[in-house]
């Protein structure tokens, strides 16, 4: 027998380099992501200011974002990115920053501050960068803080009355299912491309194999009879 | 492709598969097989998905898309019943969430069987999301409705698993829809603007991340070919 008939599947990418190239790749999802968060809140500050004192007291939230996304997205582009720790490390001085921006922003504080949608990109992004637990970690730590403004921004007597406890839910839970999902789709397109590393059968094809074989015998009584 | 090897071993039976289903063995040589066709992309995939089409790329993240529409779904009805008050909004909200419900059932005992549904039901699917999420936010206040934030997970599903054409599409659908309702019930468009383009955000980081797996795995398969081909070279020298 020859090489190719005995010899397990042959795997060109190895976890080192699987990790390794995750973090790269994702890194621009993150990156992007944090743009969209600065253009937003650019634009907001900028748009919403009523006097001088306001703008001052709102830009450098996002001028600190600029400085470290130009820093961070300069190294990619040079194709030196950082690595796995600066990216977390970058990733959770955003979820400080839109927590501040939440519980500070001068109009409308902590639950009623329009600007919670912040956390969404950045935990989508992170989520689709990161392992499970390392995912599951930020996600929660992301709900922990927006919870933690709106405790400082509005009070517990706030949060508390009304329809309140039930809008945080629900901002609750589609902040957790932008974690979850953008984790289980990272966790199916890892599996696909360990697959097509081994020069594994297309999961189309085997699918139809499947039904065919499913439907071959069926098909055969049908003539019999 | 096209090019056979020689490989001076006797004893594999003639119409023999190598293990990846690449190469055939016609007992004299190693011949390639037909590469398959790639899968299609844009709008031309959508087209040809009337004529009954599955693509790989969507039944891998039609996954993503019905647990996104099962917690919708899950959401959806808790916080339906939570402090409800207008027994016509109830009935409209239960009356889309149990056929938004039943829908994703079949969409979900379909991959459970391991029979991808067709392109066209995954799509209009994640249409009739954005028409319920919006119906929601139209009967709430439009612009005040807490619920605008099941667009989120809406956009987040089909920018993972539509092509970027049809991506570009639904979330401008979306984005302006969600414009219209908003500025027809408010002029908070600081806001409004702020919750449009963090939409636009997901959509764009979801499909960019989708790209560039699919570039990854071609590379990975393009890598593994080089190997397989620089093996039977090896052997046939």
């Amino acid at each position: 027998m020859i090489e190719t008939q005995t010899s397990p599947p042959r795997e060109v990418r190895s976890n080192e380099q699987a990790e390794q190239e995750d973090v790269f790749f994702g890194q621009t999802v993150i990156i992007w992501a944090r743009w969209a968060v600065i253009s937003a809140g650019t634009v907001l500050a900028i748009w919403t200011s009523h006097d001088v004192g306001m703008l001052i007291r709102t830009i450098p939230f996002f001028l600190a974002l600029i400085a470290m996304n130009f820093f961070l997205h300069g190294r990619y582009v040079m194709g030196s990115p950082l690595n796995r720790s600066v990216v977390i490390a970058a990733s959770l001085v955003d979820l400080l920053l839109i927590t501040a921006i939440v519980a500070f922003w001068p109009n409308g504080r902590g639950i009623d501050s329009g600007l919670f949608v912040l956390y969404f990109p950045v935990v989508f992004g992170f989520a689709l960068v990161f392992p499970r637990l390392l995912e599951a970690s930020y996600t929660v730590l992301a709900m922990l803080a927006y919870l933690a403004a709106c405790f400082l921004g509005s009070g517990p007597a706030a949060m508390l009355s009304g329809s309140e406890p039930k809008t945080l839910v629900m901002r609750l839970i589609v902040l957790a299912a932008m974690g979850f999902l953008g984790n289980f789709y990272f966790r199916l397109q890892r599996d696909r491309l360990r697959r097509a590393s081994t020069g594994a059968r297309s999961a189309m094809e085997e699918l139809r194999a499947r039904v065919a074989a499913q439907t071959r015998p069926r098909a055969r009584a049908r003539r019999a009879s | 492709m096209n090019h056979a090897h020689e490989v001076p071993v006797p004893n594999v039976l003639a119409g023999t598969l190598s293990e990846d289903g690449r190469w055939r063995w016609d007992g004299s040589t190693w011949r390639a097989m037909a590469p398959p066709p790639p899968t299609e992309r844009g709008l031309s995939s959508w087209a040809a998905s009337f004529d009954r089409v599955t693509s790989e790329d969507l039944y891998f993240s039609q996954t993503v898309i019905v647990w996104a529409r099962w917690i919708l779904i899950a959401a959806g009805l808790e916080l339906s019943f939570w402090d409800a008050r207008d027994l016509t909004i109830l009935q409209i909200q239960l009356a889309a969430i149990i056929t938004l419900a039943f829908g994703n059932f079949y969409l979900h005992v379909q991959l459970l069987r391991g029979h991808p549904s067709i392109d066209v039901v995954v799509y209009l699917a994640s249409l009739a999301d954005l028409v319920v999420v919006t119906a929601l936010v139209g009967t709430q206040g439009g612009f005040t409705a807490p619920v605008y934030v099941f667009y989120f997970a809406a956009v987040l599903g089909f920018s993972v698993a539509f092509p970027t054409v049809l991506t570009a599409v639904y979330t401008a659908g979306t984005l302006g829809v969600y414009f219209l309702v908003c500025s027809a019930t408010s002029d908070n468009f600081p806001e409004i603007f702020t919750r449009l383009l963090m939409l636009a955000a997901i959509a764009v980081c979801g499909n960019l991340f989708a790209r560039n797996e699919r570039a990854l795995r071609e590379d990975a398969v393009a890598a593994h070919e080089e190997a397989l081909e620089a093996g039977l070279a090896g052997h046939s020298g």
